[in-house]
């Protein structure tokens, strides 16, 4: 625990953190709207913001965090034009933001040199606004994530019923986009451009594989975030390797092992399903009678 | 009192149009069968009824309001529901509790009613026995038993459901008509359904609106066909 007498290490250890909790839990959300690519693309079209910021003299962290709020918000609004093939939306945007940042990176020399640290993360190197703007991101995406996780639980499952159930689910995906794009913008800087998706997509998938209810999914899912950075910042010292890709590895590493294990206790547990269903002629699967009006509940 | 109506309505997909000058009107307290062909655009009738799709041309007015006075509750099962994400990470349990959200509100803690009410549904339709398995691992009938429940958890006033026998043998057919039957006679909710299993379940219908070709090639509202019920509606 030496590394945590040093005060960019507590502070990548804060920081990480932070950006655990809220995209393991942006994430379970994404997958299950099937936009876990957005968070790959608003990383790209927030870069543009970067780069933008960079060239005018104004504080590229923020440009860039503006920026990934309006390319949520556009990206909602392609959305409902291509209402069959969403995925269109990602493309089209990311297309946008990509172009413009490679095209105001030409204009700027000094610029390309510090883009490194935007495209792989330097969460070791953690500043004062990085993190004032990441603990209000957390703040307000906690709260969201409270507040909302009811209409954003029916939302996720199917908008038709949400909608005639009452969730105004028009503004709804709209507030849930610019979060998006906040947690995106938020967590560029400090996992980069290029891995920014790796904790929002892996530790999700695991946990949405393994959990058997929604909650303990979005609860497994942190847990799995958490412990991704935590490792991955502790080995990132030990070894002297760049932090944002050896958290994005040990987040891989952690979902290969976890589905693996889930396939080999299905296996093994349709066996002894099978097993036992054989043993009660299959009476264990079977569901009860509907109940006649008249029939006691 | 009319609970939804449609006047003229015109809609398509694309430049085409598919519904017609398609007119029809439902009201409080009936059990009614929308039926038609394949393709006749009944699944896009109901959601132009709800205000999920809005019409190119004519009105349609769907009242916000039952006649008691508070908002009116719909539960709308969609048709292939129950072919939803197998990797949705939920119990049957926690799904079906879902339907109380919006009657015990976004943000107040839920109340033994509400758990009341997901137990009465899962026992209405024999999933009560599923309540902790994940909603992904089981069969589409049992799917649509599950989704059933989910809809009667949440008390509608107008149950809107778009092929809901969709999967299931006929004695669970049998057992969900009674089921709807006895929300139309104790409850005086509205029960619009879209079925092509109509010599089933016309004796306990109160109409049954048919979804017509007309000589251009779309689909109009309405040939109605009252029904001797089995019971009088109420309301």
């Amino acid at each position: 625990m030496e590394m945590l007498h040093y005060d960019f290490m507590q502070r990548a250890f804060c920081a990480g953190g932070m950006i655990a909790i809220l995209a393991s839990t942006l994430g379970v959300y994404l997958m299950l709207r099937r936009q876990a690519l957005m968070a790959d693309m608003l990383s790209h079209v927030s870069l543009a913001g970067v780069a933008a910021g960079a060239l005018i003299g104004f504080n590229p962290t923020l440009a860039g965090f503006i920026t990934a709020v309006l390319g949520a918000m556009a990206v909602e609004y392609v959305r409902r034009s291509y209402k069959s093939y969403s995925e269109i939306s990602v493309a089209i945007i990311m297309i946008g933001g990509m172009s413009i940042a490679v095209v105001l990176m030409s204009l700027d020399k000094h610029l390309t040199r510090s883009f490194s640290s935007y495209l792989f993360g330097t969460v070791v190197a953690v500043n004062g606004t990085e993190l004032l703007l990441l603990a209000f991101v957390t703040v307000a995406g906690g709260l969201f994530f409270f507040l909302f996780r009811r209409p954003l639980y029916l939302l996720a499952f199917d908008e038709e019923t949400a909608r005639t159930a009452g969730v105004p689910v028009d503004r709804l995906t709209f507030a849930f986009s610019i979060l998006t794009g906040m947690i995106v913008a938020a967590a560029m800087p400090i996992v980069g451009v290029l891995l920014v998706s790796s904790l929002i997509v892996l530790p999700a998938a695991l946990a949405n594989r393994l959990s058997r209810s929604f909650t303990w999914a979005i609860v497994l899912s942190i847990a799995i975030g958490l412990t991704g950075v935590f490792t991955g910042l502790t080995a990132s010292y030990q070894l002297s390797t760049p932090p944002g890709g050896t958290i994005a590895l040990v987040l891989l590493v952690i979902w290969l092992i976890g589905t693996g294990i889930h396939r080999g206790w299905r296996h093994f547990g349709k066996k002894k399903t099978e097993q036992a269903q054989a043993n009660m002629q299959g009476s264990a699967n079977a569901e009860g009678s509907w109940l006649a009006p008249e029939q006691p509940l | 009192m009319e609970i939804v109506t449609m006047k003229d309505v015109v809609f398509g997909y694309g430049d085409v149009p598919s519904l017609v000058n398609a007119s029809l009107a439902i009201r409080q307290g009936e059990f009614v069968a929308l039926t038609g062909p394949n393709g006749a655009s009944k699944s896009t009738a109901l959601k132009l009824m709800l205000g999920l799709l809005k019409p190119w041309g004519g009105t349609v007015q769907l009242t916000e309001r039952h006649p008691e006075g508070r908002a009116l509750e719909i539960g709308y099962v969609p048709q292939q529901i129950a072919a939803f994400n197998s990797g949705f990470p939920s119990t049957v349990e926690e799904f079906v509790l879902s339907g109380r959200y919006h009657r015990s509100g976004w943000l107040k803690k839920l109340k033994p009613e509400d758990r009341r009410k997901v137990e009465e549904g899962l026992r209405r339709v024999g999933m009560w026995d599923f309540r902790d398995r994940r909603i992904g691992e089981l069969s589409g009938g049992q799917k649509q038993r599950v989704c059933i429940a989910r809809t009667l958890a949440q008390e509608p006033d107008f149950f809107v459901l778009d092929e809901p026998i969709t999967g299931m043998d006929k004695d669970s057919r049998m057992s969900f008509y009674s089921l709807m039957e006895e929300q139309v006679r104790d409850r005086g909710c509205t029960v619009l359904m879209v079925t092509h299993n109509l010599e089933e379940i016309r004796g306990r219908l109160d109409r049954i609106i048919e979804l017509t070709k007309r000589e251009d090639g779309g689909w109009k509202c309405c040939t109605t066909t009252s029904c001797k019920g089995h019971f009088a509606p109420a309301g």
